[in-house]
């Protein structure tokens, strides 16, 4: 019994300590903050391959139970493609003066963050509207506390019932894909 | 050191730890007692924690709230307390709360969720609809719509006056080729001038900077806008000299010329917006245009030739 006897000496000492910090580690919440972010829409017409390109998503996560909520929002205005008069007639089309975000709702369960691709079922709503983009793949990368998010959101005008712009009289394609490329930081 | 003795010293450390941190605070023979609810997103806080901090001694309890959000503190001392309220994926919530003796206070806490437009530290003015700003461009697209589309059946009725002028001036001239180019002429003047009115009487955006290839297409009206003023009235003075019998002398021997001026600059108009790309270094001519603003129009050719190349790149928020 002599090897024991340290061991259960400390017991009181580790259950007095696991009492005081207890509260202080129930109280604890991780998450996750958007530091950079490129997220570009891409516009097909016959005669133009236009894209629109953002820097002003800002993003959070909490992490609470094993699993990861996640609120990405962007100003439907702070898409630029190059040309006034083009945002100008995008953000009329979208009704951004009216929706002015575009917000994206995820959840995700936190051990997948460890993985090198998630699929996650996105909750976009934009242009009035709220559409479900389900299992969409995203790549991960991770560099210590910061995680590199990229891929596309496969978004079409009629999932958001925007009426299709059209320029010499023809209309521009349904697929406006969105390419993402974020950078989060971990925050403990 | 026997087992008897090592025992005792673990209860006495115990003892010790209970004395020094829940002791004080429940010694209160007539304590206040604490109590409140937790909701947050329209529903009950199960779990949230709530501590409470003496302002006076610095002694602080927590509990948590249970399944329908609630939570008591019994036993504190008369005095003034810190309370605060934290959950997972809530903000943190923090007041200021004086107790009485023998009383019970109660103080429900709201949470805030962690994750709201406000948290992500946007604007109220960022996020607030506008609808009187949404009729403006409402207004500003329909008015361009019919520009755009006027601009295009004028673009016909143009072409066909050019085609007319072989017809009308010169050694194949007839009087019945120049009728036809005046009637094609004053139709192309007609479609002009309403294609116009669209566009200047469109109502502006306030606070937005004009980028891209519609500054060459505004440019572009800068010259064909005189010319569709120029080439009328040149053409009547023409007309004028040769039923006098004269050959076209003085400034309206010019007519054709300026035609051709101005039916090139509005081509090159309708081209700079339809597809960019038909004219060579568009972006370059627009910046040696207004030097004023060639950074923002080199940058917008450089980002579309690197996002060409290359895909979206996380170049960091503006």
């Amino acid at each position: 019994m002599k090897f024991h006897k340290p061991l259960f000496a400390k017991i009181p000492a580790v259950c007095a300590l696991l009492f005081l910090a207890l509260p202080a580690l129930a109280a604890k919440q991780t998450g996750w903050v958007l530091e950079k972010s490129t997220l570009t829409y891409h516009v097909v017409h016959p005669l133009h391959h236009v894209e629109g390109v953002s820097h002003a998503a800002r993003g959070k996560a909490v992490c609470s139970n094993g699993e990861c909520s996640f609120l990405i929002a962007v100003p439907v205005k702070s898409f630029a493609s190059g040309d006034t008069n083009r945002d100008l007639h995008m953000l009329q089309i979208t009704r951004g003066a009216q929706f002015p975000m575009v917000v994206v709702r995820t959840q995700v369960p936190e051990a997948a963050l460890k993985s090198s691709t998630i699929h996650a079922n996105l909750v976009i709503q934009f242009a009035g509207h709220t559409a479900d983009f389900k299992q969409v793949p995203f790549h991960l990368t991770t560099h210590g506390d910061h995680m590199r998010v990229k891929g596309n959101i496969p978004a079409t005008l009629t999932d958001f019932k925007i009426p299709a712009p059209e320029l010499l009289f023809v209309p521009i394609k349904n697929q406006i894909p969105v390419s993402v490329n974020m950078i989060w930081r971990e925050v403990k | 050191m026997n087992g008897k003795s090592t025992k005792l010293v673990g209860v006495l450390a115990t003892l010790a730890v209970w004395l020094l941190t829940v002791a004080p605070l429940g010694a209160q023979s007539r304590g206040a007692t604490l109590s409140g609810t937790v909701t947050g997103a329209g529903s009950a806080v199960a779990h949230a924690m709530v501590t409470v901090e003496s302002l006076i001694t610095g002694e602080s309890k927590t509990t948590e709230t249970d399944a329908a959000g609630r939570y008591t503190v019994p036993d504190l001392a008369p005095g003034k307390y810190r309370v605060s309220v934290s959950a997972a994926g809530f903000n943190k919530q923090t007041v200021t709360v004086t107790l009485s003796a023998g009383l019970t206070h109660t103080e429900n806490f709201q949470l805030a969720s962690a994750l709201s437009l406000q948290s992500l530290g946007f604007s109220k003015s960022q996020t607030q609809s506008n609808s009187k700003e949404q009729a403006l461009l409402n207004k500003r697209s329909h008015m361009l719509q019919i520009h755009q589309k006027l601009g295009l059946i004028t673009a016909i009725p143009m072409i066909a006056t050019l085609v007319a002028a072989t017809q009308a001036g010169g050694r194949h001239g007839s009087p019945t080729g120049r009728d036809v180019h005046m009637a094609l002429g004053a139709a192309t003047a007609g479609l002009y001038w309403a294609t116009a009115y669209y566009a200047i009487f469109a109502p502006r955006v306030p606070g937005v900077k004009t980028r891209g290839p519609i500054r060459f297409h505004e440019a572009m009206a800068w010259i064909h806008g005189p010319g569709m003023i120029l080439t009328p009235i040149l053409g009547i003075l023409a007309e004028q000299q040769r039923n006098k019998g004269k050959r076209v002398h003085g400034m309206a021997k010019y007519h054709g010329l300026v035609a051709i001026i101005t039916a090139s600059a509005f081509g090159l108009a309708l081209v700079s917006v339809s597809k960019p790309g038909w004219i060579p270094g568009l972006e370059h001519h627009v910046a040696a245009l207004f030097p004023f603003h060639h950074r923002d129009i080199l940058n917008a050719a450089r980002r579309s030739q690197a996002s060409k190349a290359g895909g979206a790149t996380a170049e960091g928020r503006k």
